[in-house]
């Protein structure tokens, strides 16, 4: 791959110096004349009715601007999250909001407001709620099933004797509200040599992004300027109209930088639609700032796993069956899918032979779930694990080897419909892994000293890492300048820049001649996919691609049309255009440039493509006449699910009294095909192993039952893992092999980065504790201490609020 | 001044927390104001009439269990109050188990007090009868066994010891005990109730009993505060302040 | 409700002399706030669940700096930081201990701003009581934690009353495994108070975590020659290893007499609303030497009387972990 100019180079994104100087602007760093601080008056209680807003005690109180409530915003439709609700379905969920002329005055209002709320029944765990008698989360039912065929709402409940059976690891036999399954599972079963069947939780916790979700918005010559905090830029687009009512056109996005959204802040969310609507009703610029306390309210959260395991293994180490059952806390909002793509990624990284999947999302009144690095892959990845281990240990194969013995190929076939999948080398990633771990020799290392034990562990994470379909955007103009237009979000990992580069690559430019243009509408962006589902690599590759394909042709065209011949007889390189036959016939990008401005046409943007989409068209109708346009959409060929694969291997040293580990090596291998930017993917499988650290042992939710409250809303509750609970050195490396369906070959990496870790860390400590598995993560301190001291856990099987 | 003071809930809702302890200075404040005017009336308008002497007969008045049974009574109702009332006024120190200790002793005698006046005393002397009201108008109206005063007072006493060991229970319940780990199954408007009954009836409980106190001392009544102690009075006492044919002292002890 | 962050009006006074802020704290009385370096303070006030009228910035006060000398040991300013605590030679020297738990109090970040004395008066962590909820310590009629279905890991198994909240200084066992005495200085003079009585457990002081009155200023803190240089060891269980509360953590101190244990002093942390004094063990180890078997013998005696709640049972057996390798691991 080396002769690549841009591919699988480092480089220095744009925006590095702003972040590391300081000088890099978030939404609540921007100012407008005239504008007011609003902050949102959130729900105390986890169900209830407002039934009276008493703001009378504002009525005198200097400096307050307005009040905005749910009546004056469109209600979104349950159980999408609100963006004011007078039937609260969690606490923290908003109500209404003041905006002041400083932010002390509207804490003050905010403290003289009275809100009544008549309470309703409420659930803080899903078997709470799936109980017969039990709440229901929302007045409408307490299960909400998202498919194909439809969603809508249902009240599911189980007898006291399936919740028991259910929590003591038995095949659950209440109802269940989603289902598939290929293959023959009950013949699977019978040609297996071992069955295990274990009961697991992983439960749910937030995304913890480092800016919380304010925003600012005003409103001129009929158009909204809004300030956010996006994970992805052209996408936000069409949500955001549907939020605010207005067309596409009117809205100017600005997120220029976004500190962390990690699936939180995928789509527009209604929370950024609020100083819009604000802002409209009483005509200043709006900023609401969403508090770091807000931000584990209305920041959203990883779905919880109560779950029951079935799976089945050959005496040579094959899977032959796996069932899946998984209860879904799903929150008060339904966000879905976790579940079946838990059971997606066992078909995938464990291959069974046949496989159900059964799944129940469960309402409850706890913050609104969104999807969260991997979700459900890399909650079923830590369940997975040591169930791994158990059947290599059983079965007298090495560890490393079952997992090559199931490991997904270029043949493998996944989910449901056993759709092939574009290219996968999960072999290959465990070799090198194991070698750069020294899996043999570790194996043998000695396991006891003193209090302390070691154990190693493998993990292996997976997601789908690929779409296709979006529009590319590059531009060079008259000054010899290449324009790469990234309608991607800049979420932080460097990918709205690092995609172009694919732009760079086939117009043969220098980096320093490339001038990258996202983080506002105002830039002409063009249409692009959400960043999130590790797809952003794999998909903008191919739409910077084709763009840049569409340029060079118009490149030899103008040339062609200018110099005479067909376009055909022309190639680029140097920034230049010219004949194969006669190099020194040519012109400069700059000339060709200005030739097509001249030509005008599809030359210069005057006329579009038919299929590219319409924020692509806008965006292009504005740059018109600037430059050589090159615009495309991306049909190139799209067959089979694009598998972002990674594997981990760690050692722990336990220490039996304390119940504490230390992680004491970590090397993570990405299998993502060409490596585009090295710095990008090592920082990616790095923050993937210290957040699947955090999964593993520290990160959760928290309610009191009795009374819905959450403990964990500071940062230091919430216990994301520090410097000094992560290695000091996380080795990466990456397979490297090209994927067939990508120009450069690149898939997306970022959730399974952190899926290989959670589970080479609940791997591990299973390993040090000689097979132990807890099932559930995270396992806690306490958790080891009680284990080792054979005392009974303090919950009961399958709660989820324990600590 | 207010009488009650109020919190937020769990959820945010204002409840009831318990009785305004500002009330405490009021009524401590109300009690001496009375007996000092009661005090100096008496010294100043007091009839001085002989005194009834101690010597000669003497009539059984309480029995040695209904003595034993106002002294317990009394000693655990002043440590309640002790241990209930200081930390609250800023003296902290280790109360709430004997204080609790005390409770339980107090609603033991109270319950054996009930039980013994319910079938082995005799009622209807600590009824209030329409007559007794005369009394303090016509002093030819000479009370049974006990006077309209007392009468009142031990009725005075009964409701609100039963109020304070009532709530007393309930918020027993709400704690940690040898027997028991606490729960919060009532709601906290519920349990801001109890707190307030019990605070209340304790501020009346000390009104009463200082005017108890009081009384008990006054010279002229200082024979009930022996026969208290002693159990008897004497016949001319007994002659003096009561009248004995509504009082067969030979029959009831 | 709402949530709150941004700090609400408060008057703030920086005196410079010590008399200034006596004067100060005495007339203020409840409704002043005494202010280290903050990291206790700022989050009761900008999250609005406590409030003050005014705060007395100590920081200023060149008295109350510095760790110094004394003809009986070392005496160490409130308003020293727990950065310089960690660093200094002397306290490593002479009283390992201290500077082992300063070291783990919190982030770095915290300690370099964070004071002896705010440490030491800081309040509980009980999360329902840091939301702002009118529980009994904070001037109710009940606790959120102790209750079937609390969320009360976190929370004691030792001197409960009402409230099971935990003391959350680091600092503060290594106080009572040291002997130290506490300078309580108000208007009226100085009190001195040995921390075995200066933390208040709640069947005292439900409302405080000490037994400083409104007024009083701790200026100081006395570590007796006494313990100088004797065998320490502390540790601290947390979930992370850094920027987090204990939850068991144990100071010790062992007299050696002729390699026997004389005098000994075992503290946890994380157990009680004060640092906890493990008497029964600390009389077992008289005359035994230190080591595995001894740490043996009387770890079960760390948690006689302990009381768990529904989720911390486990600080049991971490308890008894914590003193047998308090007793094992070479100082
Ligand atoms: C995220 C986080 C994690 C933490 N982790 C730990 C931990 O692991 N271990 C630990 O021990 N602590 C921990 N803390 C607490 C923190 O270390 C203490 O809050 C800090 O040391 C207190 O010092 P301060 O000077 O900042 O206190 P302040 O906030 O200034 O004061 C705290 C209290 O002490 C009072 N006070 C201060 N000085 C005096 C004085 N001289 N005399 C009388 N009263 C005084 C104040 O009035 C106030 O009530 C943590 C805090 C945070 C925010």
């Amino acid at each position: 791959m080396s002769d690549y100019k841009h591919i699988g180079k480092d480089f220095t994104p744009p925006d590095v110096v702003g972040k590391v100087t300081g000088k890099a602007r978030y939404a609540e760093d921007f100012r407008a004349d005239g504008m007011v601080y609003a902050r949102v008056y959130t729900s105390p209680m986890a169900h209830g009715r407002v039934v009276n807003i008493d703001t009378s005690a504002l009525d005198d109180m200097p400096g307050i601007i307005g009040i905005i409530t749910a009546d004056d915003v469109p209600a979104v439709e349950a159980p999408g999250a609100a963006m004011l609700t007078n039937l609260p379905v969690y606490i923290g969920d908003p109500i209404l909001a003041v905006a002041a002329e400083d932010e002390t005055t509207a804490e003050n209002a905010l403290a003289a407001i009275r809100v009544d709320i008549e309470p309703l029944p409420f659930a803080v765990d899903p078997l709470d709620s799936l109980v017969e008698g039990g709440p229901d989360a929302r007045e409408e039912g307490n299960v909400y099933v998202r498919s194909r065929e439809g969603s809508g709402f249902r009240r599911i409940k189980w007898t006291p004797e399936q919740i028991d059976e259910f929590r003591a690891g038995r095949e659950p036999t209440g109802e269940h509200a989603a289902e598939w399954e290929y293959g023959d599972v009950e013949q699977g079963f019978a040609a297996a040599e071992v069955i295990y069947e274990e009961p697991f939780v992983t439960v749910g916790y937030a995304h913890m992004s480092m800016e919380p979700r304010t925003a600012m918005a005003y409103w001129e010559n009929g158009k909204c300027h809004l300030y956010a905090s996006s994970q992805s830029q052209s996408f936000w687009m069409p949500g955001l109209a549907r939020l605010l009512e207005i067309d596409m056109a009117d809205i100017v996005l600005i997120s220029e930088n976004t500190g962390g959204g990690f699936g939180s802040k995928i789509g527009a969310y209604p929370m950024a639609a609020l100083p819009a609507w604000f802002s409209k009703k009483i005509g200043r610029p709006v900023q609401l700032r969403i508090t770091r306390e807000q931000e584990y309210y209305v920041g959203s959260a990883r779905v919880g796993f109560q779950g029951w395991m079935k799976i089945g293994f050959a005496a040579n180490g094959r899977v032959t069956a796996s069932d899946v059952f998984i209860v879904e806390d799903i929150g008060p909002n339904a966000t879905g899918g976790d579940g079946s793509s838990a059971a997606g990624a066992v078909s995938l990284v464990y291959d069974p032979e046949a496989m159900r999947f059964r799944g129940l999302p469960v309402l409850t009144n706890t913050t609104p779930r969104g999807a969260q690095r991997g979700p459900g892959q890399n909650q079923i990845a830590a369940v997975m694990a040591p169930i791994m281990d158990r059947a290599a240990r059983d079965l007298g194969i090495d560890r490393v080897e079952i997992r090559r013995i199931n490991a997904a190929n270029n043949a493998t076939t996944v989910y449901e419909d056993q759709e092939p999948v574009t290219s996968a080398y999960m072999k290959e990633a465990l070799d090198m892994g194991a070698e750069m771990f020294d899996w043999e020799r570790r194996k043998q290392k000695p396991a006891k000293n003193g209090s302390k034990v070691r154990g190693i562990g493998i993990g292996q994470g997976y997601h789908s890492a690929g779409a296709n379909g979006y529009d590319g955007l590059v531009r060079i103009t008259p000054d010899g300048k290449i324009h790469l237009h990234s309608g991607v979000g800049n979420l932080g990992t460097y990918s709205y820049a690092s995609t172009v580069r694919s732009a760079a690559e086939v117009l043969k430019c220098d980096w320093e001649d490339c001038v990258i243009h996202h983080g506002t509408t105002e830039a002409h962006l063009p249409w692009s996919s959400y960043q999130a589902g590790s797809n952003t690599s794999f998909t903008h590759q191919r739409a910077n691609y084709v763009a840049a394909l569409d340029a060079v042709d118009k490149l030899k065209q103008v040339a062609a049309r200018m110099l005479g011949g067909s376009p055909d007889d022309f190639d680029i390189d140097g920034k230049r255009v010219f004949a194969v036959a006669n190099p020194s016939r040519g012109m400069s990008y700059a000339d060709a440039a200005a030739h097509a401005i001249s030509l005008g046409g599809t030359f210069s943007g005057q006329e579009v493509p038919e299929d590219i989409h319409e924020v692509t068209r806008r965006s292009v109708e504005n740059l018109a006449g600037s430059g050589l346009v090159g615009v495309a959409k991306d049909n190139l060929r799209k067959e089979g699910v694009v598998p972002g694969l990674a594997v981990a291997f760690a050692e722990i040293e336990l220490d039996l009294e304390t119940g504490k580990y230390q992680i004491l090596d970590y090397v993570g291998i990405a299998e993502c095909g060409t490596v585009v930017h090295p710095q990008g993917l090592a920082a990616q499988m790095k923050g993937g192993a210290v957040w699947g650290m955090g999964m593993a042992g520290l990160e959760r939710h928290v309610y009191d039952p009795q009374n819905g409250l959450p403990a964990g809303v500071g940062y230091y509750q919430c216990r994301i893992p520090t410097y000094l609970d992560t290695p000091s050195e996380i080795r990466t490396g990456a397979v490297d092999l090209p994927d067939p369906q990508s120009p450069f070959g690149a898939r997306g990496i970022g959730e399974p980065a952190m899926g290989c870790s959670v589970a080479a860390i609940t791997s591990a400590i299973a390993d040090a504790l000689d097979g132990h598995v807890f099932n559930r993560t995270p396992v806690s301190a306490d958790m080891i201490v009680n284990h080792v001291a054979g005392r009974e856990q303090s919950f009961v099987a399958l709660q989820t609020n324990n600590f | 001044m207010n009488i009650a003071e109020f919190k937020r809930d769990v959820w945010g809702r204002e409840v009831l927390l318990g009785v305004s302890w500002d009330l405490l200075w009021v009524i401590v404040a109300l009690s001496f104001a009375f007996i000092a005017l009661h005090a100096i009336g008496m010294a100043v308008l007091g009839r001085r009439g002989p005194k009834p002497s101690s010597d000669g007969p003497r009539v059984a008045r309480h029995a040695a269990v209904d003595r034993a049974f106002h002294w317990i009574m009394a000693v655990s109702v002043f440590v309640l109050l002790v241990t209930g009332v200081l930390p609250i006024i800023g003296i902290e120190f280790a109360w709430l188990t004997i204080h609790w200790i005390a409770g339980l002793v107090l609603t033991v005698v109270v319950l054996f007090h009930i039980v013994r006046s319910l079938f082995w005393l005799d009622l209807k002397s600590m009824w209030i009868a329409p007559r007794d009201l005369k009394e303090p108008f016509d002093s030819s109206v000479k009370p049974g066994k006990y006077s309209l005063a007392q009468k009142s007072m031990h009725a005075a006493v009964t409701v609100l010891s039963l109020l304070v060991i009532g709530s007393g229970l309930v918020m027993f319940a709400m704690i940690d005990t040898p027997w028991w780990n606490r729960t919060n199954a009532l709601s906290e408007s519920t349990l801001g109730w109890v707190f307030f009954i019990h605070g209340l009836s304790t501020l009346l409980l000390i009104a009463t009993i200082s005017l108890h106190v009081y009384f008990g001392l006054r010279p002229e009544k200082l024979f009930y505060l022996r026969s208290m102690i002693k159990g008897w009075v004497s016949r001319d006492e007994l002659e003096a302040h009561h009248d004995s044919s509504r009082w067969s002292a030979g029959e009831s002890n | 409700m709402a949530s709150f962050d941004v700090m609400p009006h408060i008057e703030l006074y920086k005196p410079t002399e010590l008399a200034d802020a006596l004067e100060l704290a005495d007339r203020l009385g409840p409704r002043g706030w005494l202010l280290g370096g903050g990291q206790d303070t700022y989050g009761w006030f900008k999250d609005r669940a406590k409030n003050a009228e005014a705060m007395i910035d100590l920081n200023g006060i060149e008295a109350l700096h510095g760790i110094r000398e004394t003809a009986d040991g070392i005496e160490i300013g409130a308003a020293t930081t727990l950065r310089e605590i960690v660093r200094d030679p002397l306290l490593n020297e002479r009283f390992a201990v201290l500077p082992a738990a300063a070291a783990r109090v919190a982030s770095p970040q915290i300690r370099n701003v964070g004071t002896l004395g705010g440490n030491l008066v800081q309040d509980t962590r009980c999360w329902y009581y840091r939301r702002g909820l009118a529980c009994y310590r904070a001037g109710g009629n009940l606790c959120y934690a102790d209750s079937p279905q609390g969320m009360n890991r976190e929370h004691c198994v030792f001197g409960a009353s009402r409230c099971v909240a935990v003391s959350p200084s680091d600092t503060a066992t290594a106080m009572v495994a040291l002997d130290a005495t506490m300078v309580a200085t108000s208007v009226d003079g100085e009190r001195l108070i040995p921390a075995g009585r200066f933390f208040a457990l709640p069947e005292t002081h439900i409302t405080r975590m000490t037994t400083l009155e409104p007024g009083e200023i701790l200026t100081a803190v006395r570590l007796p020659a006494r313990w100088a240089g004797k065998r320490f060891y502390f540790e601290k269980v947390a979930d992370r290893d850094v920027w987090d509360f204990a939850l068991v953590s144990i100071a010790a101190a062992f007299d050696l007499d002729g390699g026997n244990i004389g005098d000994a002093r075992v503290v946890c942390g994380g157990v009680a609303a004060v640092p906890w004094r493990l008497r029964e063990v600390e009389r077992a180890l008289r005359g035994r030497a230190p080591g595995a078997d001894t740490g043996e013998a009387v770890a079960a005696l760390a948690t006689r009387g302990a009381r768990p709640l529904n989720y911390n049972h486990f600080k049991l057996p971490l308890m008894e972990n914590l003193v047998r390798r308090a007793l094992r691991e070479p100082a």
